[in-house]
């Protein structure tokens, strides 16, 4: 299988503490990761480090054989965990925003989308609840047609109906092509889409494997190997 | 660049609308005042400080917004956004400059306009002393502002994006922002204008006097340092943007 991202000794330190901590990941097209572990753990940092917003203290981070940069932009899709888009704008407005910066936009996808998630398009960014919010940034994020999709806690402070409506997206989204990164602590919700897993704490990651292999050599859940291990 | 610049537009545009449209209706205002017959001579000289002060205003908020259309960016949840939009940062630096200069621009065209309407309501006598007292190249004068200007806002710029390198925490960057922005404005005078100081240093007011040639070219020896410092900053802002800040 083809790799798209690789991080090699990737490390991240704010003053003396260490986000990351010389983190080897590698991921391959085609499948869904998980990056799992408690907050505080890393999981964001290494997501916002693929995606171009910070930069790595020590070590590489590859995307398409490209470090991350103007390229890399252009074939992966973020989804973060805060709410980042402009206050100004109406739902009909991001959609908009990202058709017109994106080649990889699909704005059909996109409007079948917020129908699906119940979305209005005339609803302003500024009046959604924390589940509408979710669900537009979801939408928005995995109506393009990247390469590599990295979701941060998409499922953080959702309600079940919007949860389940998350998971029904992302699987819907899945293509040989491309590669999901979900990072999460909501477990339970996400397991059955994991093809792999890496668990995360303090930085470093402290277990990873194949999600089947995991869940028959320990004899349980991924869940439950969360906690376990947490 | 120019779907950056549409959003840009977007953006903002109601505030865009509001400040033109209160300098436009103050400037009809005080107009329609001193366009009446009833309206004496002496004042129209408040009518003129009144709209100076008011244009004033609008064009210290102008450069408000230039600086936080950057800073919104760099430090509000918005810049996940900004920044993971697959363009160079000279694109996104470039068309927020550009708004800016059309903002200018228009605040230039508006100000002058109503501006040489009142004046021309003055008494033909006092116009031409204060003609006579008034006596700019045009050319030089408007480039040395117009570089200066965009100096200043790229210094700012600068400022705040080395900060987004240097600190994640948000805590001190307003602090860390100032401190460079003041050393470069300590360290540009000593070093970079220091040798030409001699020939700039009383460009401020009088440049392009047609009374003193040495100033003229005191103001385009000016106006050349400081295209120089514009591209400088612009670069290096540029280069910042894509490669080393951390959102």
């Amino acid at each position: 299988m083809e790799q798209i991202l690789k991080a090699t000794q990737l490390s991240k330190y704010f003053y003396q503490k260490k986000a990351l901590d010389k983190v080897d990941l590698s991921i391959e097209k085609g499948k869904i990761y998980g990056i799992l572990g408690p907050n505080g753990g890393g999981k964001s940092t290494f997501l916002k480090i693929a995606a171009g917003l910070l930069k790595p203290s020590q070590g590489e981070i590859t995307i398409d054989n490209e470090k991350p940069g103007t390229y890399t932009k252009s074939i992966v899709s973020y989804l973060p965990e805060i709410n980042y888009l402009y206050k100004w704008m109406k739902i009909k407005d991001a959609v908009n925003f990202f058709k017109d910066l994106y080649a990889d936009f699909n704005a059909e996808k996109a409007r079948e989308s917020l129908k699906f998630m119940e979305l209005e398009e005339e609803e302003k960014v500024t009046t959604l609840s924390k589940g509408m919010m979710g669900r537009l940034k979801l939408t928005l994020a995995l109506s393009r047609k990247s390469k590599v999709y990295l979701l941060d806690e998409p499922l953080n402070g959702i309600d079940p109906i919007s949860r389940e409506k998350i998971i029904t997206s992302i699987l819907d989204s899945y293509s040989e092509e491309a590669s999901i990164l979900i990072s999460s602590h909501l477990i339970y919700y996400i397991e059955k889409l994991l093809d792999y897993v890496f668990f995360l704490s303090e930085g470093r990651i402290i277990l990873s494997g194949d999600a089947e292999e995991l869940r028959n050599k320990r004899g349980m859940s991924i869940d439950k190997l969360f906690q376990e291990v947490f | 660049m120019m779907t950056l610049l549409k959003y840009e537009i977007y953006r903002r545009w109601r505030w865009l609308v509001l400040r033109y449209a209160a300098l436009i209706i103050i400037g009809a205002i005080l107009l329609n005042r001193v366009s009446s017959p009833a309206y004496q001579y002496e004042f129209i000289g408040e009518s003129i400080g009144k709209f100076a002060l008011t244009s004033l205003v609008i064009f210290v908020i102008i450069i408000i917004e230039g600086i936080n259309m950057l800073k919104e960016d760099l430090f509000e949840e918005c810049g996940y956004l900004t920044f993971t939009i697959p363009n160079k940062g000279r694109t996104i630096l470039a068309s927020k400059l550009v708004l800016l200069f059309f903002q200018l621009s228009f605040w230039t065209i508006i100000s002058i306009g109503f501006g040489s309407i009142l004046f021309s309501k003055l008494p033909y006598r006092e116009m031409v002393q204060i003609k006579t007292q008034i006596n700019f190249y045009f050319y030089p004068t408007l480039l040395f502002i117009l570089t200066a200007f965009f100096n200043f806002v790229l210094m700012i710029h600068f400022s705040l994006t080395l900060t987004r390198t240097l600190l994640v925490n948000k805590r001190y960057s307003s602090l860390l922002s100032t401190g460079i922005f003041f050393f470069l404005v300590y360290f540009i005078e000593k070093v970079y204008y220091g040798p030409f100081l001699n020939q700039i240093q009383y460009i401020s007011i009088e440049i392009g006097s047609r009374a003193n040639t040495t100033l003229l070219s005191g103001g385009y020896t000016a106006v050349f340092l400081n295209i120089i410092l514009t591209a400088i900053f612009f670069t290096a802002t540029s280069y910042l943007l894509e490669n080393k800040i951390n959102i």
